[in-house]
């Protein structure tokens, strides 16, 4: 008995779910310095390879192109702990706060 | 004529086809109401407001795989559930709904209504058994021990307003009531208490689910069963809900009466019935947001510790009143 | 029960008087999987039989594997919910193996951060132990109010569960004041909810049927059989990682070790929901005092040759790390202790009928999720023989033969 008043104040009361996604996405909200989708910057990288080094769960692939040696991210092997930003030199490896990364496509998980 | 007319009054309404689609908006009521109650929201997309979850739960079912382990008792694992719900289809139309007489009354219905409860609890029992699982086994000797516990309450306080009414028939009961106010819940409000108390028991809601605490024995008596009859036996909770609700408001609240214009019977009668009987629902489904499952020995221990003596009680109080 | 008592019991019948019911692999009172056989004669338990090897995956080698840096982020998959006391006992081993300090400030945001990740278990283990007693109301209410510390710690690490702010040399994030802010008004809100709470545990009638009672734990057994945590302090042992071998600040923030002396689950409910107020305050101590400063100091890759051993009061428990190092930048041994593993042959004990304690199977969930079983947590060690593609685990008897060879 001892919950009776709580639960009758709760029919009057707004619901505690959030109707994601379908309606009420904006409520969601995501604090600053979330840890979600990888975004690299080519013109910063130089090349040093710690990424990849200290890279967990080896998310972080290293290929050759035109300017040198750099990594590509793999986010479906990702663990987002943001290790790879931590210890790039130049900053070039951002964390930003995207989440929702579902896809139909490989490739889309693949970061350049 | 007559017969063709009764015919579509069991088929469709009040019968058959109204029992089964009434169970799934009260069904649908039930899980929105004890979400609301717990800050939440409940079904919500199939349909308006959820209002066609229950049915696309039980289309669901009924498309499913029906597996029968090997071991079991066929002839009457397969029989079960549709015993069940023809069981609780028929008391549903002893109820008065469209008139102070349900489709099926007659002298001593009364007996007949309680003694249909207990008959779902003895195929209850029997599913338990007949699938040769343990946990099934465990859930239907919980469903003994509980029938045990509640049954004689609730026959009491059933009784005591037959005695209330100096009659075993329904009708009767229902009639008195509609013609001198609903002097019969006065007297009879522990009866009252008593009567949803035990119905809460004999739906095996929490915190009496005992026999199908889901933490526990996994499904306890329902585990093995799948598919087609699965959806039978939920169906026939539902239809169960319905039922004891209406038992409840047919003996204590009155049944369908209430101020009536002459023509209009057939509208306003079931309208009073759902109100009524609404209620109930929303007595019924904050007990089960209220408590924790309380255990078999515990549950047996409280009805005849404190159930029965009320009820017997009630007993003396109706006939010092009478 | 002793199994000659049982066998004599059922030869005096004329019918089968035990059956055993399996609860697991996988059933809905477990989270993870694990194996319990109990023996009931109707409604009562007479037996029990445990395995908990279910999960085993392999951490302690792989952790061979990699570096120093990569290896905070596998520890910390040990276990979600605990994953900061992993971290943290691993972070302090491996400052033990260097030899070095970390700044005070890092230490003020590894405390709090522990403490928030202490009432986030508490609260998660809160609704996960009405929902098995089937109270789904308070399960349903207290989750929502977890939602307040998910949300601040996501703010303050960048992740709701695993969190992996604790790093070699210090805290990988500072806080800022408005962080501070935030923290502060969680806490205020939380603080009335525990309260609330505490009450309905307190005073509703079927909570109290279901746990008092139930699941009895003498302290003499508590102590033999080596339990841990909450189960061992509910048990009125005043014993706390804490307070005998305190490490962060643990010495310089004050709190009590709270115990109960009924001895049952009602008591660990009480232990749990009082160790969260606890935790509420010793929060607000961090955000009052905390000083300025780094957060964090560069220590190498490679630490001197030697050993290590850590010790972390983790929300289940006592948790033991073991590391030790050959001077390159993987580890060479590192062994793990969960404080589950502790309190399983307590919950065996917990389980089994006596003369004058008996179990019923309607207790089985409720006792189980007393010890707040992280079953990740527990199998260490099973035997592969690659060549045949077989795996077995040995029991304490074949173990002890084997090498007393």
């Amino acid at each position: 008995m001892s919950m009776l008043k709580e639960i009758q104040k709760s029919l009057f009361k707004k619901k505690a779910t959030v109707l994601y996604p379908f309606k009420e996405r904006e409520k969601v909200h995501i604090p600053e310095g979330f840890r979600g989708k990888i975004v690299f910057d080519r013109d910063k990288c130089t090349g040093c390879l710690l990424c990849a080094r200290f890279c967990p769960s080896g998310a972080c692939e290293i290929v050759a192109d035109e300017k040198g040696k750099r990594p590509i991210f793999h986010l479906e092997l990702c663990l987002f702990c943001s290790q790879c930003q931590e210890v790039c030199p130049k900053g070039a490896i951002n964390l930003t706060e995207e989440f929702e990364l579902a896809a139909f496509d490989r490739k889309a998980f693949t970061i350049r | 004529m007559n017969f063709l007319l009764e015919l579509l009054q069991i088929l469709v309404f009040p019968g058959v086809l109204f029992a089964i689609g009434l169970a799934f908006v009260y069904e649908w009521l039930d899980r929105k109401i004890y979400a609301r109650l717990q800050n939440r929201v409940g079904p919500l997309y199939t349909g308006p407001s959820g209002i066609l979850q229950p049915f696309a739960d039980f289309i669901k079912l009924l498309a499913k795989e029906d597996i029968v382990p090997n071991e079991v008792d066929k002839p009457l694992f397969n029989a079960l559930p549709i015993f069940a719900l023809t069981l609780s289809l028929t008391g549903f139309l002893a109820l008065p709904i469209t008139d102070l007489r349900g489709v099926i009354s007659f002298n001593g219905d009364l007996i007949f209504l309680i003694v249909l409860m207990t008959l779902i609890c003895i195929v209850i029992m029997y599913s338990g058994i007949s699938s040769a699982n343990r946990f099934s086994t465990v859930g239907a000797e919980r469903a003994a021990l509980q029938l045990l516990g509640y049954e004689i309450p609730m026959m009491l306080s059933a009784i005591s307003i037959g005695i209330l009414a100096s009659s075993m028939w329904v009708y009767d009961i229902v009639s008195i009531q509609a013609n001198s106010g609903w002097f019969l819940i006065s007297p009879g409000i522990l009866g009252f208490a008593i009567f949803v108390l035990c119905g809460q028991a004999e739906l095996e809601r929490i915190p009496f689910d005992i026999p199908e605490a889901e933490t526990e024995i996994v499904a306890g008596w329902l585990t093995e069963f799948s598919g087609r009859k699965l959806a039978l036996f939920r169906l026939t909770k539902d239809v169960e809900l319905l039922y004891l609700s209406g038992l409840v408001v047919a003996l204590f609240l009155g049944g369908p009466s209430g101020p009536v214009m002459p023509g209009l019977e057939f509208i306003l009668y079931p309208l009073y019935f759902l109100l009524k009987t609404l209620f109930v629902l929303f007595l019924l489904t904050t007990l089960r947001a209220l408590f924790a499952r309380l255990r078999i020995d515990q549950m047996v221990n409280f009805s005849w510790k404190y159930l029965v003596p009320i009820a017997i009680l009630q007993v003396l109080i109706v006939r010092l009143v009478v | 029960m002793q199994e000659e008592e049982l066998q004599k019991m059922e030869k005096k019948s004329a019918y089968e008087l035990f059956f055993d019911i399996p609860v697991g692999p996988q059933h809905p009172a477990l989270k993870e999987p694990a194996f319990f056989k109990f023996r009931v004669e109707g409604e009562r338990v007479v037996g029990v039989d445990v395995d908990v090897s279910y999960n085993h995956r392999g951490i302690e080698r792989a952790l061979e594997d990699r570096n120093y840096i990569q290896n905070i982020y596998l520890i910390e998959r040990i276990c979600g919910i605990c994953n900061v006391a992993h971290t943290l006992c691993y972070a302090q081993a491996v400052e033990q193996l260097h030899g070095k300090e970390i700044p005070p400030r890092a230490n003020y945001i590894r405390l709090m951060i522990e403490e928030l990740a202490r009432i986030h278990s508490h609260t998660l283990w809160l609704g996960v132990a009405a929902h098995e007693i089937g109270f789904d109301t308070l399960f349903m209410y207290v989750w929502r109010d977890r939602e307040v510390v998910m949300d601040l710690i996501e703010m303050l690490t960048g992740n709701r569960v695993t969190t992996a702010i604790n790093t070699i040399g210090g805290v990988r994030r500072d806080v800022s004041d408005e962080a501070k802010d935030k923290v502060n008004k969680g806490m205020n809100i939380l603080e009335e909810r525990l309260k609330y709470y505490r009450k309905v545990a307190l005073n509703d009638p079927t909570v109290n049927a279901r746990c008092s009672g139930v699941g009895i734990l003498k302290p003499r057994d508590a102590i033999k059989l080596c339990a841990v945590g909450p189960t061992l302090r509910a048990s009125g042992v005043k014993n706390d990682v804490r307070r005998d071998d305190p490490y962060t600040l643990h010495d310089e923030v004050p709190f009590n070790v709270i115990t109960f002396d009924t001895m049952d689950v009602f008591a660990r409910v009480l232990v749990r929901i009082d160790e969260t107020l606890e935790s509420v305050n010793m929060i607000r101590y961090c955000l009052d005092h905390m000083p300025n400063g780094d957060v964090r100091i560069k220590l190498p890759l490679s630490p001197p040759v030697g050993e290590a051993v850590s010790r972390v009061e983790a929300p289940r428990g006592e948790l033991i790390h073991y590391a030790r190092s050959n001077g390159t930048k993987n580890p060479e041994r590192y062994k793990v202790r969960t404080p589950t593993f502790g309190n399983i042959p307590s919950v065996s004990e917990m389980l089994t009928s006596k003369s004058d304690y008996e179990v019923n199977i309607a207790d089985i969930p409720i006792v189980l999720a007393s010890i707040d079983p992280c079953f990740s947590c527990t199998a260490r060690m099973e035997f592969r023989d690659v060549s045949k593609g077989k795996t077995w685990i040995w029991s304490l008897k074949e173990l002890k033969a084997h090498c007393k060879k």
